[in-house]
């Protein structure tokens, strides 16, 4: 594909305009202590409306997003997001309500949430499920304090201090765990999948839970599922299940079949919310009869016809975040459920993962892919002999933007060398798919100059990392502070 | 059905060929049959028509606050929202992208992003800023959590004004660790610190940060702010801000906080239940590398370009995994957006004068309410700004606001605990009140009219 993205030389907001000027405090200003009042008036540009309008909108220009390209970042999920959501989203029913309303005025929002809560519960096959969690790695960290409240009361808080997680674990999975005050415990995998004969040697009297994905970020099903959950039950742990890649099983299986305790899911991913250019996100909890106690209050409630919001759970953890979660993206994946329905839902994990052992398989002659062929949702490849031409993965990363495509998940899982986490989801046609392949192609069999260059029709070229993170500049202050030739205050590497 | 999922089933069976196979349930032969599914028991799906209707006839059983004499305040924040800010929001090329991680792919949110975080660093008056938390509650989680890291102790201090729902967010963010989160009592009559008691706390030792809220949880100012750096010595001081009090406020950074969190929803997005809204961090760059979260940095291109990307990654879990500063991964950039783009939108002088108007509709609001008998407007006598607190004498905030909802009022939040309520909470019969616009008189009002009529005796037993 011919592809060249604008190439503005958009300068930072502060330079289109001038500062503000000092004036005469208002009278609701006057009212504030001396001391306590803005002595520099705020430093930001008085700007006209369509100034700040084409200065936005420029920048939109020198955006990859999934309306104009494909973007296979592998555990992601990137599929569409529906059109007719955006539009149910911006209904005054749905923005203009405060969460401190009277119950009485909400009556259609928590009854929103309880349908969405009660279609997730059959999703998962869990009873109880909670939308509060603005993502995944706050639905994980919850999930964890449950099941920390869960041994708590039990009297087995005190030994069971350890999580244990496959090497193939998201990175928030030991970073929720090391959060909780666990001791996270990474067990290495074999053939891409859960090593049994090493979860058996690493679970015990100490094991808090076990934190999987599965179909794992080797895009494998985990087939000794039931093994696995037998082993971690039987030492008296419990399982987490981490709903990051449940694309791949919708219909298929769930967490509640497959004997977990309790799962987090993404409805920016399985269920289609915009990413946002990193968020927002929303987060599920879904739990099992013996952990839902635990939930995060408030819990919505439905008595007769009408809905409210229950706060008397003496075991719940209580509150991870204010409000009750992010509605307006439950409000999208709510309109995603019902537009889809049971056979719309099945429907989309038969095409994704159809749509990744194709791709798999095509892009195989390019490049090898570990482990064993059938993949589900989203499958790896090592850029490990692209090295013998001196060219590593980040530059064929580089290189497949330049065709108008986003770059795979690079570096990930470790397990693989040079690794690339593919995944078209089941909104990408075939048309899109044998595009990536030419594509693909193309860029492994490029010059290692072209790939070490790349990109070239992006509105930058490559982007020294190496530098920002040596100097940083993070804000409008150091790069003035940098023009007036002081030196920013460094920041020390970690430790 | 929807056409989400492209393509004939003729082009679907030709990939199943190419894989030599002839069902698509070949591709689950992997999944044990043990643990197979039948019928989730959901509905049929829906065309695009009926799921509209279908949506439309729950959002309807809603009553917008729009409706409504609107006093609503708190963390949420109802504000006049520019139409330009929708406007950018719903570029495609913003909102369904990804975290940037190919920062060629991605110069424009990225490039939004830094001047994000530069607005914050100004009316924060810290050193830098990250990408953004989830909302002002767990972003003060993050910064008890950084205090900790930079100042050894397992006491945190936090007034007891703090609202419930964020103690208990706080107490979610201590629990991995032996940290004792202590209230510092108000006095009664200001709603301010009690100075005597933080120099009490700190005399008995082991501390590791104090955490204020600028307003704070009545809505008030306190002048004790101002004391606190003294008092800390070297202990990490956290404000929890408000953005638009900060653009009339001396930024903390100027008192001595050393960590700057805030609840940015106000900033361009609509309240919306209450989510989405934005978590707002900030703090000083000699402790960065323990902060949490995505952080942009400038820096150049091959071409020697001004090009933006993700910065001091070292920190973060996709590559520290269990030793990184937190689990946040997915964040709040598309709020963080509309944060920057109504910001500019507004102007510096018009946010000045929208917090000045603000107050002035506050006061005036104080100034009816408090010549209905019943009411105490406001309950305290520090100077506060868009918000402040009232107390109804011997009613429950929660069935005083309840009946004032009857009236076509909403008139405020409560600040009672709705996990245990009863007549031993001390916040059972405040309410925090809030001017929501310019040009309230006609609501203000109708607020004094159903006061006075129900604390009459006028309506339902309150």
């Amino acid at each position: 594909m011919t592809f060249r993205q604008a190439r503005y030389e958009e300068p930072p907001i502060w330079e289109l305009g001038g500062s503000p000027s000092t004036s005469e405090p208002e009278p609701g200003i006057a009212r504030i202590p001396e001391r306590l009042r803005r002595r520099e008036p705020l430093r930001w540009p008085e700007l006209g409306e369509l100034e700040v309008v084409r200065h936005y909108t420029r920048l939109s220009q020198m955006n990859f997003g999934i309306d104009t390209m494909p973007y296979p970042l592998g555990s992601c999920t990137m599929k569409y997001n529906p059109k007719v959501s955006e539009l149910l989203a911006r209904r005054r029913e749905a923005q203009e309500l405060h969460p401190g309303q009277p119950e009485e005025t909400v009556q259609g929002a928590l009854e929103l949430l309880w349908r969405l809560e009660r279609g997730l519960s059959r999703v998962t096959g869990f009873p109880e499920v909670s939308l509060q969690p603005a993502a995944g790695a706050h639905g994980e960290y919850a999930a964890l304090r449950m099941v920390q409240e869960y041994f708590r009361d039990k009297g087995e808080l005190e030994r069971r201090r350890e999580v244990i997680l496959p090497d193939t674990a998201h990175g928030t999975n030991p970073a929720s765990a090391a959060m909780a005050g666990f001791v996270a415990r990474e067990i290495p995998s074999k053939d891409g999948c859960v090593d049994l004969d090493r979860l058996k040697e690493a679970v015990g009297e100490r094991t808090a839970a076990l934190m999987l994905t599965n179909p794992n970020t080797a895009g494998l099903f985990e087939s000794e599922i039931v093994e696995i959950q037998k082993t971690v039950h039987a030492a008296g742990g419990l399982l987490y299940y981490d709903g990051a890649n449940l694309n791949a099983i919708l219909g298929v299986t769930h967490p509640g079949k497959m004997g977990f305790d309790v799962a987090h899911l993404n409805l920016h991913k399985t269920f289609a919310t915009p990413h946002g250019g990193g968020g927002p996100g929303a987060g599920v909890l879904a739990a099992s009869e013996r952990l839902a106690p635990y939930l995060p209050v408030p819990r919505v409630v439905k008595t007769g016809r009408r809905f409210r919001l229950d706060y008397d759970r003496p075991k719940s953890i209580g509150k991870i975040k204010s409000a009750y979660g992010n509605f307006g993206l439950d409000l999208r994946a709510y309109v995603f459920l019902l537009s889809h329905g049971e056979e719309g839902l099945k429907r989309i994990s038969r095409r994704a993962v159809l749509n990744s052992n194709y791709l798999a398989k095509k892009l195989r002659e390019s490049l090898p892919g570990p482990f064993r062929p059938l993949v589900k949702h989203e499958f790896l490849l090592s850029g490990a002999p692209l090295k013998a031409r001196g060219v590593r993965t980040l530059d064929l990363a580089k290189r497949l933007l330049d065709e108008g495509v986003h770059a795979p998940t690079i570096y990930f899982p470790s397990l693989v060398e040079e690794a690339l986490m593919i995944e078209f989801p089941e909104t990408e046609s075939r048309r899109e798919l044998d595009g990536f392949v030419e594509a693909f192609r193309r860029a492994v069999t490029d010059t290692p100059e072209a790939l070490k260059s790349a990109p070239h029709s992006l509105a930058v070229a490559r982007v020294d990392e190496l530098e920002a993170a040596r100097r940083p500049m993070l804000s409008w202050r150091d790069l003035r502070n940098a023009a007036n030739l002081e030196a920013p205050v460094p920041v020390p590497p970690p430790s | 059905m929807v056409r989400w999922i492209p393509d004939s089933a003729e082009t679907e069976g030709e990939l199943l060929k190419a894989l030599g196979l002839s069902d698509t349930e070949e591709l689950f032969a992997d999944v044990p049959r043990s643990v197979r599914v039948g019928r989730l028991g959901l509905a049929r799906g829906l065309e695009e028509p009926q799921a509209i209707e279908a949506v439309d006839k729950i959002l309807a059983r809603n009553r917008p606050y729009s409706g409504f004499a609107n006093f609503l305040g708190g963390r949420v924040a109802v504000r006049p929202i520019p139409a330009a800010v929708d406007a950018i929001l719903s570029r495609s090329e913003f909102y369904t992208s990804y975290t940037p991680y190919q920062p060629e792919a991605s110069q424009g949110m990225l490039q939004a992003l830094f001047e994000f975080q530069s607005l914050w660093v100004e009316l924060t008056g810290l050193d830098a800023a990250n990408a953004s938390l989830y909302d002002g509650a767990t972003a003060a989680g993050e910064a008890l959590l950084l205090s900790r890291r930079i100042h050894e102790g397992n006491r945190f201090l936090v007034p007891a004004s703090l609202s419930w729902e964020e103690r208990s967010v706080l107490a979610n963010y201590a629990a991995g660790h032996p940290i004792r989160i202590e209230e510092i009592p108000f006095d009664g009559a200001t709603g301010g610190l009690e100075l005597a008691a933080v120099k009490a706390a700190l005399a008995s030792g082991d501390v590791f940060g104090c955490l204020v809220e600028v307003p704070n949880g009545f809505g008030h100012l306190d002048e004790g702010w101002l004391e606190l750096r003294a008092l800390l010595g070297a202990i990490p001081l956290v404000a929890l801000a408000d953005p638009l009090a900060l653009s009339v406020l001396e930024p903390p950074g100027a008192w001595g906080a050393d960590i700057v969190v805030g609840e940015g929803q106000g900033f361009g997005a609509a309240p919306s239940f209450g989510g989405p809204p934005l978590g707002l961090f900030a703090c000083r760059k000699e402790h960065l590398r323990y902060a949490p979260g995505r952080i942009v940095g400038a820096t150049h291109d091959a071409e020697g370009r001004r090009a933006y990307t993700l910065t001091l990654q070292t920190r973060e879990q996709h590559i520290r995994r269990s030793r990184a500063t937190s689990n946040i991964c997915t964040n709040q950039s598309l709020l963080a957006l509309a944060f920057v783009v109504y910001a500019s939108l507004v102007g510096p002088s018009g946010l000045r004068s929208l917090q000045a108007d603000l107050a002035e509709e506050a006061e005036a609001l104080v100034r009816d309410l408090s010549k209905v008998p019943g009411i105490t407007a406001p309950r305290f006598s520090a100077p506060y700004l868009s918000d402040f607190t009232l107390e109804v004498a011997g009613h429950s905030g929660v069935d005083f606001l309840r009946e004032l909802a009857r009236r076509k009022v909403l008139g405020g939040v409560p600040l009672s605990d709705p996990r245990s309520p009863g007549p031993s909470d001390p916040f059972r019969s405040m309410v925090r009140a809030a001017a929501t616009a310019r040009g309230q008189g006609r609501a203000r009002a109708r607020y004094v009219r159903a006061a006075r009529s129900l604390l009459a005796g006028g309506g339902a037993a309150v």
